[in-house]
């Protein structure tokens, strides 16, 4: 189980386009991936359940993975999340 | 394992939300000046400020809306001018978030004018004070709730809140989708927010932000009320029930007969689970359809494996007079 803080980099934050990307990405792995903001934790896979989570620029998030290719999911996920999901 | 769920307390409601919220039902008007609304209600409970104004302060119930009502007016009325002042004022000096006078009494102008400068709002109500108390506790029980989100899909089923839970990508919202199709009703997908108002029932419902809307794979984001319409919808729903969505390779851990009682927790609610297993081939709407009306079913006391046992025994002649009531 890996477990990492981010922070939302891009002025928009977590709208509709970051969060597709980020869940379509997340949807390859075979590991469970959870996001948290504000003690509330919620399926990193889910598109809607993402974006309710309503995290904006310079909000703060954990990201938890825990799953045969938990490695590869935080390096990559990690990676789209420091990118700004493409944004910046 | 997914990551322990934390519940969480809302924060205090103000004054202001309470008044905002709840004036209309609780038929609460505005007495003198609009201040202290920012003020919060430290706990959701009616305090009736007897002891307090006959002088005795020790273990006063400050963080509560306090109720004048028929006792206290006639208490307050009876005492002599400059001793009922003196008791308002240290009643007041506490800073309770606010005063509501029942029977569509007024304060008096001069108690007004101390609860004012105290910076505490004084509301009038036309209910009696019992009625009063009882319908403003459960509303403030409702609003300060503990709660929690949860992963899954909630759906209404012949009356039946049910909950469908289960990895991504397992089917849940499109099972969804097919369950409105046949008379359910839409609660949340997705995030499935389950508040505990009274330590025994949960009641599910979806966060504001994500109302109405669903994502199905492939084509994208819907909104179910405009696509449905407004018989689809279900603001809130009882939590009774809980399917659990599994892979194809579980279909064989599955619970054949049915009498197994499986729970899962939630703040401290017990609630009934199902497993299923979804496969090709297999309806799976239909499934949890039919796991919703048998649990409707259990839920009257009637146990469909145990009585079908029942019929069993006394067919093969097992049940002779020591064993008028086995149970599997």
């Amino acid at each position: 189980m890996l477990k990492k803080d981010f922070t939302i980099l891009n002025k928009m934050g977590l709208h509709a386009r970051p969060a597709a990307l980020f869940v379509k990405k997340a949807n390859t792995f075979q590991s469970e991936i959870w996001v948290e903001k504000d003690d509330e934790n919620v399926n990193g896979k889910s598109i809607m359940a993402l974006m309710m989570l309503a995290a904006g620029y310079n909000d703060s998030i954990t990201l938890q993975v825990e799953g045969a290719d938990e490695a590869k999911a935080m390096e990559e996920l990690g990676a789209i999340i420091n990118a700004g999901f493409n944004e910046l | 394992m997914p990551p322990p769920v934390k519940d969480k307390q809302p924060p205090p409601l103000t004054v202001g939300e309470f008044y905002k919220r709840h004036g209309e039902f609780l038929q609460l008007s505005l007495q003198g000046r609009e201040l202290g609304f920012t003020i919060p209600i430290g706990e959701p409970s009616i305090n009736r400020p007897g002891l307090a104004l006959a002088g005795f302060l020790d273990y006063f119930a400050l963080f509560r809306i306090q109720v004048i009502g028929n006792s206290e007016h006639h208490y307050l009325e009876q005492l002599p001018e400059p001793v009922r002042l003196e008791r308002f004022r240290l009643f007041c000096r506490q800073r309770p978030p606010c005063i509501v006078v029942a029977r569509d009494r007024q304060l008096p102008d001069h108690l007004l004018a101390v609860a004012n400068t105290e910076g505490i709002p004084v509301f009038t109500t036309g209910m009696i004070s019992m009625k009063f108390i009882n319908a403003a506790t459960i509303r403030l029980e409702w609003d300060y709730a503990k709660y929690v989100t949860l992963h899954g899909c909630m759906v209404d089923i012949l009356g039946m809140g049910v909950m469908l839970m289960g990895p991504s990508g397992i089917g849940k919202s499109e099972t969804m989708l097919n369950l409105l199709d046949r008379g359910g009703q839409f609660v949340a997908d997705d995030s499935v927010v389950l508040k505990c108002p009274d330590g025994k029932r949960l009641f599910g419902t979806q966060k504001p932000e994500g109302r109405f809307h669903m994502e199905i794979r492939g084509v994208g984001i819907i909104n179910v009320f405009a696509l449905f319409g407004s018989r689809c919808i279900l603001a809130e729903k009882q939590l009774e029930l809980i399917i659990d969505l599994l892979p194809p390779d579980k279909l064989n851990e599955l619970d054949r007969l049915g009498d197994e009682i499986l729970e899962r927790e939630v703040l401290g609610v017990k609630i009934p689970l199902k497993q299923l297993a979804v496969t090709a081939g297999r309806d799976t709407a239909r499934m949890v359809e039919v796991a919703a009306l048998n649990q409707r079913l259990r839920s009257t006391g009637y146990e469909t494996a145990v009585e079908f046992n029942k019929t069993l025994l006394e067919k093969t002649r097992m049940n002779d007079s020591h064993n008028t009531d086995y149970h599997i």
